[in-house]
């Protein structure tokens, strides 16, 4: 029932709750991820298609090299982005701040819609792929999920990482403590940007067409979502709350239209019965208990 | 004999149509336990946001070391050594009593924390059990070493309220503003913090600014009192000078207290 191609779309999701994770594990409501998805997702797109030095081989395939450079490109043009919008848009707080993202990934789809290399409503087609299977994706962005994860764990043993729940826990408290709170905002922003920005990098190759319906406000509920019903405590939580959800649509295909009905209803429970997200600190404390627990057992 | 830490130059700060501190003056020499007492509305708590950054200046200066510090952003002036605690606890509540110290003890200048931190290199190790070690210290002198796994949230009121201290103390600051710290204890932990505080600035070598209503206890350990009354300094002098100031007396009791 899950075969390659959906795994990737579900490493894809997780990849985007952890973007969207970031700026909430130090306090931000930003729904900007689609945003700086699709700005890597058109950068690939066009780089792969237009500069031929980047582009596919003789024989149809794209150098594995190159894909490597473009998910690092479309990284650094969305972080490049974040860090200028970063300080304007992160003044605001809380829902303030969530709208005004929402306007960012407004602009954004329709400068993609717009501009005239973006391939108008149509989009960029054919981009040329790397692997000739799912599973090259699928190595590919479970390695980038991987880096991500590592990189968020390393976070909470990290004076960054810190700053970025004491200020989540109480920005101005943190502030009067010597926490330089705009740049530590700032840098959570960025991460994300950087990590949506590479995972749209990926995914325009995948899906093999980009256009400016990739990057909306859809996505940002969906992502939103997913942060949501997994947990924003841990970083686990939003991984999981993206694989589950991208999965659950097409593992409801089988009951028919009741399928989004079912989805509905997921998202609609999941917080009523675990408000927190499934995934929460204290429950990774119990099963390190158990798991140490158990361990003792197992010893003469 | 050097200049005082901290002075307030006709500071003021204006809500709307009320003048909430009104061009107060004041001088914090270095050492000394400085207290601030005045009815409630006084303005000794948005004396307390404007030294500490929280509250904007809408006249006057505050200076540092004689340095003006009126512009800067509140974490700006705890790096120079000017650190709070709050009168409603703003502790990090959804974190461990040793991370809501921890949190603060941020690298101060001696490691870039970035690279370092993500391939966890040896530096990155030594600074992190540096401020373990430093943590754990400031847990230990502020009785709070047994509760340290415990979440900020769940603590009892007192604890709280030391807890607030051991976290501002972790920015090893200079000077120490405490916000009603005796507010909600009990007369017994009224005289335990008395002695804290004297504690404290012996070992850290601080200087002490505090807000207190509880004044038999801030006459005992203040060097020097300022009052406030509706956002103007009416008195400042030693415990036995304020309280023999006629303007003091009519503030608290009302001028009907002076006859007969």
């Amino acid at each position: 029932m899950i075969d390659n191609g959906l795994l990737v779309q579900m490493l894809l999701g997780a990849l985007l709750g952890l973007s969207v994770y970031l700026p909430l594990a130090a306090g931000q409501l930003s729904l900007a991820t689609p945003a700086f998805y699709a700005v890597g997702g058109t950068l690939a797109a066009l780089l792969s298609t237009r500069w031929s030095a980047l582009g596919a081989t003789a024989d149809g395939h794209l150098p594995v090299a190159s894909l490597v450079l473009e998910l690092v490109l479309g990284g650094l043009l969305a972080g490049a982005l974040a860090l200028l919008l970063g300080r304007l848009v992160l003044r605001l707080r809380g829902i303030y701040l969530a709208i005004a993202t929402i306007a960012l990934v407004e602009i954004v789809r329709v400068a993609i819609l717009n501009l005239p290399f973006t391939g108008g409503a149509i989009g960029i087609f054919s981009i040329p792929q790397p692997f000739s299977d799912a599973g090259g994706y699928l190595l590919n962005a479970a390695v980038l999920l991987a880096l991500a994860g590592w990189l968020c764990q390393r976070l909470e043993a990290m004076p960054l990482g810190r700053a970025m729940s004491a200020i989540r826990e109480d920005e101005l408290a943190a502030g009067c403590m010597g926490i330089d709170t705009t740049q530590v905002k700032l840098s959570a922003f960025v991460l994300s940007a950087v990590l949506a920005g590479s995972t749209g990098a990926l995914a325009a190759h995948f899906l093999n067409t980009w256009n400016a319906r990739q990057g909306s406000f859809d996505v940002s509920v969906t992502t939103l979502a997913f942060v949501i019903l997994g947990g924003s405590r841990t970083w686990l939580g939003p991984v999981l709350g993206g694989l589950l959800l991208t999965a659950l649509p097409e593992l409801l295909r089988p009951v028919g239209d009741v399928r989004l009905v079912l989805f509905g209803l997921v998202i609609l429970l999941g917080p009523l019965l675990a408000p927190q997200g499934l995934i929460t600190p204290a429950l990774l404390e119990r099963l390190g208990q158990e798991r140490a627990e158990a361990v003792e057992g197992n010893e003469p | 004999m050097r200049g005082p830490l901290l002075e307030v130059q006709e500071l003021s700060r204006r809500f709307g149509g009320l003048m909430a501190v009104n061009r107060v003056s004041l001088a914090v020499q270095g050492g000394e336990i400085f207290g601030l007492i005045g009815p409630n509305g006084a303005g000794k708590t948005t004396l307390f946001n404007l030294i500490s950054g929280l509250t904007p200046a809408s006249g006057g200066r505050v200076l540092w070391r004689g340095a003006a510090i009126t512009d800067l952003a509140p974490h700006r002036r705890n790096r120079l050594g000017l650190a709070r605690t709050f009168q409603n606890l703003r502790l990090f509540e959804g974190l461990s009593v040793l991370e809501n110290v921890l949190v603060v003890l941020q690298g101060r200048g001696h490691d870039r924390p970035w690279i370092g931190g993500l391939v966890n290199t040896t530096s990155h190790r030594r600074a992190e059990r540096e401020r373990l070690e430093t943590a754990w210290q400031l847990l230990q002198e502020l009785a709070l070493d047994g509760l340290a796994e415990r979440q900020a949230g769940t603590l009892a009121y007192g604890d709280r309220r030391r807890l607030e201290m051991a976290r501002a103390l972790a920015t090893q600051p200079a000077l120490l503003l405490l916000d009603e710290p005796a507010a909600g204890l009990n007369p017994a932990e009224k005289e335990q913090l008395c002695g804290l505080i004297q504690a404290l600035r012996q070992r850290h070598q601080l200087t002490v600014m505090i807000i207190e209503h509880h004044v038999p206890l801030l006459m005992r350990l203040c060097d020097r009192i300022a009052v406030l009354d509706f956002g103007v300094r009416i008195a400042l002098g030693t415990p036995e000078q304020v309280r023999r100031d006629p303007a003091v007396i009519e503030a608290y009791l009302g001028s009907g207290s002076r006859q007969p």
